[in-house]
């Protein structure tokens, strides 16, 4: 069929008579809220009240609600007496292995596969974690991420990145191996690397943040201090010693609005399902290699031959080095294990944010290198070079301070 | 426009600096500056960084917004909109410090063999002394009102 000119903008008109309404723009509150929380003078102070909200719901969730109301009760007056009452055998190595110390009274200090494992994986990270992703896909959904893009511009330009960076460092703060995938959205190799990079050294993930908060509650404000601060000063290094551009963007800020449930629940359910399948079988892997390194006596003759740098360099006593092993496998597992270490509150901190800035978990790792295996052997140039410096100059604050 | 603005306006003022000032209080008693406020059914405890200090900063920009809203707040929604933001930074505030509460509230205390707490005791989770921002937060309602039955003429 030919159409003229003529009868095909007829056509269009005919189409746009039926389909398309006018009227007068009347701005809302909604609008005017929605530019207010990208205006730095009123969007910081905004952004500081959501992180606020979001780590208070977080804590008062996981931490006071799942873990300390229901989980340590049911694993630690239940779990554990009925596993250590039926195991046959307390003297084996499949006790050790599987139950662990034979005179624990709570799972945190058993390290046994079934009893520190199970813990930590369900009744510690699991409420952590869950929690995190139904909070970030309710950020992502009422449209405040893209504010929070646009106000973090500025800043992350600083670092060689741009606003939608936040997008992978919220996400590493619920899990790394999303976050690494998400960085794919930044567009030049440069910052891809750069926010791979501070992702495996100086964002904690949701997990760890977990173990943490039930643990060393005291000590998780400074930990992040130390990170965050480290997050900038070896961004701006990077920025600096990496070739390659840093583009401006363009973002598509929706209006506010209600998240729909259905959306919020498939996301929900897709993150913690791809967490499950990921995070346990490593967290109860991870278990049973430390014991089984411990056993070997491996984990000794390794803190024996490390003593002088754990000892002298970063300050932290030189049992350590096990759950820097750990931190391998699981870094929340090696966060539970330090905490079972004699260590002074600032002992604590720093071999809290080594276990932090230390090799990514492992399967952080596989992702790195799925994203180039070049990449991935800069990126651990990098994160050796940052161990040893940052660890030793948190070394050296202390001692200055007159606490290390 | 038919409505007393200059009602609203003070009521806005006064509670943008009664926030302020709360705010200020929070972070004072967390500096050191005094060992915890009681006063009444209000108390504020200064143990805590989280609540306290970085609480206190997000109540004083609260009350801040508030009181940088107040001119013309019945008239132009761009001022409005400041004392909004400023409220629901309180609501933010308090509206965590009920959750907190709500979260520690349901399940049995640690020594108690049972899991769950008994009614009596989940609703004495409730009960007073209060932080500044749940005290705040009934008086921080009437601009939610003022959302709803205030219209905007010339926007």
């Amino acid at each position: 069929m030919n159409f003229t000119e003529d009868k095909r903008w007829d056509l269009v008109d005919s189409v746009t008579r039926r389909v398309v309404s006018f009227g007068v723009y009347r701005q809302t509150i909604g609008d005017v809220l929605g530019e207010l929380t990208v205006k730095p003078a009123t969007g910081i102070p905004v952004a500081l009240a959501v992180l606020y909200a979001f780590w208070s719901i977080f804590g008062s969730f996981a931490g006071a609600l799942v873990t300390d109301g229901f989980m340590v009760k049911l694993f630690d007056n239940h779990w554990l007496p009925w596993l250590q009452s039926v195991w046959p055998d307390p003297d084996s190595i499949l006790y050790y292995l599987f139950v662990g110390d034979p005179l624990a009274d709570n799972c945190f200090e058993a390290f046994g596969m079934l009893t520190s494992g199970l813990f930590v994986a369900i009744g510690v990270v699991l409420p952590a974690v869950l929690i995190f992703y139904l909070m970030m896909t309710f950020l992502e959904d009422s449209g405040y991420l893209p504010r929070l893009a646009v106000l973090m511009d500025s800043v992350l330009h600083r670092i060689g990145l741009h606003g939608y960076a936040i997008v992978p460092a919220i996400l590493g703060l619920g899990c790394n191996v999303p976050a690494v995938t998400a960085t794919r959205i930044l567009e030049t190799r440069k910052q891809r690397f750069i926010m791979m990079t501070l992702l495996a050294i100086f964002i904690p993930c949701g997990a760890q943040l977990g173990v943490m908060l039930e643990v060393i509650p005291e000590t998780v404000g400074l930990v992040m201090i130390y990170l965050i601060i480290g997050f900038g000063i070896f961004g701006l290094v990077l920025d600096r010693l990496i070739p390659g551009s840093n583009p401006e963007i363009l973002v598509d800020v929706p209006p506010y609005h209600w998240p729909v449930k259905g959306n919020v629940a498939k996301k929900l359910w897709n993150r913690t399902k791809g967490f499950l399948k990921d995070a346990v079988p490593f967290v109860l892997l991870g278990i049973l290699v430390v014991n089984v390194l411990y056993l070997a006596g491996v984990i000794d003759a390794l803190a024996n031959f490390f003593e002088p740098l754990f000892v002298t360099w970063f300050g932290v006593p030189k049992e350590t080095v096990g759950p820097l092993i750990a931190a391998f496998l699981r870094k929340d597992l090696a966060v539970a294990q330090l905490s079972t270490i004699a260590m002074t509150p600032y002992q604590m901190i720093t071999a809290v944010v080594l276990v932090s800035i230390y090799f990514p978990c492992v399967a952080t790792f596989v992702v790195m290198l799925k994203e180039g295996w070049k990449e991935l052997l800069a990126a651990i140039a990098v994160l050796i070079a940052v161990v040893f410096i940052y660890g030793g100059l948190i070394h050296a604050i202390g001692i200055l301070m007159g606490v290390a | 426009m038919n409505r007393n603005c200059s009602i609203s306006t003070i009521y806005i003022g006064l509670l943008g600096l009664a926030t302020v000032a709360l705010g200020l209080a929070d972070i004072l008693v967390w500096a050191g500056a005094s060992p915890g406020i009681s006063f009444g059914i209000l108390e504020i405890a200064g143990d805590d960084f989280f609540r306290c200090a970085w609480g206190g900063v997000i109540m004083v920009f609260g009350g801040l917004f508030m009181i940088s809203g107040m001119k013309d707040a019945g008239k132009n929604l761009q001022q409005f909109a400041k004392v909004v933001l400023g409220a629901i930074m309180v609501w933010i505030i308090a509206g965590t410090d009920i959750f907190a509460r709500f979260c520690e509230s349901i399940p049995a205390g640690e020594e108690a063999p049972e899991f769950f707490n008994s009614l009596a005791g989940f609703i004495g989770g409730f009960a007073p002394p209060y932080p500044p921002a749940i005290l705040l937060l009934p008086f921080t309602l009437v601009i939610a009102c003022f959302m709803f039955t205030w219209r905007f003429d010339e926007a």
